[in-house]
């Protein structure tokens, strides 16, 4: 090993799958070797039973589809509203000076602190869950994307400028084709915060979803279940994060040319 | 006829951290008539780049005031076309989407457009890469495109700011040969920065030899060398003389500036 040498894809994907693979042995050996009570930690073949049965017994699928649909509906939500505010902010000065010290510190209020409030707002219903991803997500994009927009290479603008211009022509066809590729990075980022939420959102007063289960299998003390749940969310992250890096890749191949 | 006037413009930078305010550029007149091809040559920090931005427009002089065709410059416009040396190709933009934008900015039909930039692309020497990014082009290339995207707008003048710094010797004298090939076959007002004394001589029909701290015109230098020039002229005798006229005149500025630094 050299420092910043390079790997092949190959080797890339080899080290990354040998760590998946440390990690379940370990975890075998803590449980089947009798290191972990069962009580506390379920072996993983246990877990892959007890995945099965929630697959095929207790409808665990349905509860998947929910949670899916909440985070990408809340986080459509959100990206929908901040997207054109961040634009904005990045673009006019003082639209950045009116709403900035506000977005900032709403950045910091703690999604799930919300949810007792929104329970009394909206219910327990699909609006509270909704709610809980929007507020997690809409701050952290409006800020990102203002301060992506804003850090616009100067000598484009200008560049843009001596071509004729207007300042309509400006963002529509500098500022925001600039930003673009840095704007689908933020949303990548943001979706995977709002996983953290709807799990939060779901293990209070829900009746379907991952989160949900994992709360059932608390009262009953089923780790496997609650492992597999999981992991399950770490796969179902895994996937869309995959697929928003090829999307990206596939929409601006200026980038990678 | 294209008439550049420029009318005492000077241009003082606020002062900044308790350091006085800096004088850029002393009240400056310049004349650039039609067709004319005008080199301005100085050191670094002579205010020359800050006289192409204000005439561009993307600056404003502290005092007077620049005028093209009777027209007083508020801000940047079509009708002033710009060649920047950090490299300003639209990274988004093909090759060929690059020269048309302009074009598109002011409403030509997209037919028209592609008509327009293939013309250029051609005069460049840049066929067969109209459809490339500029990360795929050569600093050379990317100036060449940029050069074509100031020119297809078809401005009344075009302003280049040392548009080949930062390429390395020999690109930048086929680039020299490029521009000056296209100036005396299509005509057009020329304004060009450079601190190279052999770029300001071998394209200019005048030098403008700047002085710096203040920045303010120096000496006027009438090169009467024949067109078309080619680069064997760059060895000839009445070549050489001027370069060394102008050698003394930027050395002095040269040291000025070393001796502030």
């Amino acid at each position: 090993m050299r420092p910043l040498a390079p790997v092949t894809s190959k080797q890339r994907a080899a080290y990354g799958f040998a760590f998946f693979v440390l990690f379940v042995a370990l975890w075998a050996w803590a449980t089947f070797g009798g290191h972990v009570s069962k009580t506390f930690l379920a072996n993983p073949l246990t877990m892959l039973q007890e995945g099965w049965e929630l697959l095929t017994k207790h409808g665990f699928l349905f509860d998947i589809a929910m949670t899916i649909w909440r985070v990408v509906g809340g986080f459509v939500l959100a990206a929908i509203i901040a997207v054109p505010t961040g634009v904005l902010m990045g673009a006019y000065k003082p639209i950045e000076a009116f709403l900035e010290p506000f977005v900032s510190f709403a950045r910091y209020l703690p999604a799930s602190a919300f949810i007792p409030l929104l329970i009394l707002w909206a219910g327990i219903g699909e609006l509270q869950k909704l709610l809980v991803i929007f507020i997690g997500s809409v701050f952290q994009i409006i800020l990102m994307v203002a301060v992506t927009v804003g850090s616009t290479r100067r000598d484009l603008v200008e560049a843009a400028y001596t071509l004729g211009a207007s300042d309509r022509g400006i963002i529509g066809r500098v500022l925001l084709p600039s930003s673009a590729p840095e704007i689908a990075e933020i949303l990548r980022l943001v979706l995977g915060w709002a996983w953290t939420y709807v799990i939060v959102a779901e293990l209070i007063g829900s009746s379907s979803g991952i989160g949900h289960m994992i709360t059932d299998s608390q009262a009953l003390l089923n780790t496997g279940q609650i492992i597999f749940g999981i992991i399950v969310i770490g796969l179902i992250g895994l996937v869309s994060d995959f697929l928003f890096k090829a999307f990206n890749a596939w929409l601006f191949p200026w980038k990678l040319a | 006829m294209t008439m550049l006037k420029i009318d005492q413009v000077s241009r003082t930078f606020p002062a900044r951290h308790g350091h006085a305010p800096t004088r850029a550029l002393e009240p400056t007149d310049l004349s650039v008539g039609n067709n004319d091809f005008v080199t301005i040559l100085g050191p670094s920090g002579c205010g020359k780049s800050t006289l192409l931005r204000i005439i561009a427009g993307l600056d404003q002089p502290t005092s007077g005031r620049v005028t093209l065709d009777g027209l007083e410059v508020t801000g940047p416009g079509a009708d002033r076309g710009m060649v920047f040396q950090s490299y300003t190709l639209f990274p988004w933009l093909t090759v060929r989407e690059n020269i048309a934008f302009g074009l598109r900015e002011r409403g030509v039909s997209e037919a028209d457009r592609g008509k327009i930039a293939d013309g250029f692309i051609h005069r460049v020497g840049l066929t067969g890469f109209e459809n490339h990014w500029p990360k795929q082009l050569s600093g050379g290339m990317q100036q060449r495109t940029a050069i074509a995207r100031a020119l297809a707008n078809d401005p009344k003048i075009l302003l280049l700011d040392e548009p080949f710094g930062a390429l390395d010797n020999q690109t930048r004298m086929l680039m020299q040969e490029m521009l000056l090939g296209i100036w005396e076959r299509d005509q057009k007002t020329v304004l060009f920065v450079t601190h190279d004394i052999e770029e300001a001589i071998f394209l200019g029909n005048r030098v403008i030899v700047m002085s710096a701290r203040p920045g303010r015109i120096k000496a006027e230098i009438v090169i009467d060398l024949p067109h078309p020039r080619s680069y064997k002229i760059k060895t000839a005798p009445e070549f050489v003389r001027l370069k060394e006229r102008l050698v003394e005149e930027i050395r002095t500025e040269a040291l000025k500036v070393a001796a502030h630094a």
